[in-house]
């Protein structure tokens, strides 16, 4: 699958000094400044990891959900359901 | 004339940094013997620049502009940006001049790296500048190599950047004793549906390959199976560049340990000049 631009910019962006906290206090805020396609909102949203891991760098992918407030331990769970989904072989080492 | 003595290798995961209180003290012990042995070893080479090598964790570059190869020029660079790296050093001394005798020299053998006036080094780089606790820092040469986002600079192009950097040490006309670090690796996923895996096996036989130094086998050995290590797996060009850099001959493993507190197939290493 390809890249999402703009949530990458989002991932990216999120390492600068107080971006983290500002996301998590008030989510919508942060989001409204990026282009997101509805589908990638509804994601984050979610917090859906598996939709998402197709979509961005896997390192920006995991400092994003760090970001977001989610632990590794529930991060590396999410992930690691992915490879039980039909198409985790492909996406495997994406 | 400027002098090669020596080129090193180690692991740096950030959660070395980040969750150092939490691990077993075994673990510690490990990690902390490892790095002050390499750190003995650089320390006993004497350099007064050390070449480095390493990703760059979305720190410098993002999707707009990402080099494949970006050796940094700066007098000095930034310390790491990462909140658990803040008792590093925050300024780390570069050398100008010879960074761009390295530039210039690829140029003139029809490489094109990128240059930076002003890096940022983040965990990869700083981590074992700071777990190997040296007397004194030497002057520090970055270079960024893509490992992190496709497409990367193939194998064969790591052999000859190692190659390059060899002719452009022995090239530079300044007294100054040069060392190479290459930072990052072994085997470890990331961010993927199998993070958290080791693949000992490949990491086992990487070892072996640098061992018995030919390009060939290690080459394919990588180009092979480095993909399905795991994506921080890819850092192992920077050691393949170190390895070409010292002739492809004289590995010797400092230790090696799959390391599951950090995520990390970790290695230290270093080859005899």
């Amino acid at each position: 699958m390809a890249t999402d631009y703009w949530f990458s910019k989002l991932c990216y962006d999120l390492q600068r000094p107080g971006a983290g906290a500002e996301y998590r206090a008030d989510r919508e805020k942060v989001l409204a400044r990026y282009p997101l396609s509805p589908e990638v909102l509804a994601a984050i949203r979610a917090d859906d990891v598996a939709a998402l891991q197709p979509l961005v760098n896997a390192y920006l992918l995991r400092f994003y959900f760090g970001a977001a407030g989610m632990s590794d331990d529930t991060f590396m769970a999410k992930l690691h359901a992915m490879q039980k989904l039909p198409a985790a072989k492909e996406q495997a080492h994406g | 004339m400027a002098e090669f003595v020596g080129a090193f290798a180690a692991s740096h995961a950030p959660l070395i940094a980040r969750d150092w209180d939490k691990f077993a003290p075994e673990s510690r012990e490990i990690i902390t013997t490892d790095f002050h042995e390499l750190g003995r070893r650089i320390a006993a080479a004497r350099p007064d620049v050390l070449i480095e090598l390493s990703a760059d964790h979305w720190t410098n570059f993002f999707l707009d502009n990402l080099p494949n190869i970006c050796i940094g020029i700066g007098a000095s660079h930034d310390g790491p940006p990462e909140p658990f790296m803040n008792n590093f050093p925050r300024s780390i001394a570069g050398d100008t001049a010879f960074a761009q005798h390295i530039a210039k020299v690829a140029l003139d053998d029809e490489f094109e790296p990128s240059i930076s006036h002003h890096l940022a080094l983040d965990h990869g780089f700083c981590i074992p500048l700071m777990k190997m606790e040296l007397p004194k820092l030497p002057r520090i040469v970055p270079i960024v190599v893509n490992n992190l986002e496709p497409p990367m600079p193939s194998i064969r192009r790591c052999f000859a950047w190692g190659k390059l950097l060899a002719k452009a040490i022995a090239s530079y006309p300044e007294n100054i004793r040069v060392a190479i670090l290459a930072s990052g690796g072994l085997s470890h996923s990331i961010g993927e549906p199998t993070m958290g895996a080791i693949d000992e096996a490949f990491d086992r036989d990487c070892i072996a390959a640098f061992k018995a130094g030919a390009e060939g086998p290690l080459t394919k050995l990588l180009d092979e199976r480095m993909e399905a290590a795991g994506n921080g797996t890819h850092e192992v060009r920077n050691w393949v560049i170190a390895h070409a850099a010292a002739g492809s001959r004289g590995f010797d493993l400092i230790d090696y340990r799959a390391m599951p507190e950090v995520y990390v197939g970790c290695g230290w290493a270093s080859w005899n000049a």
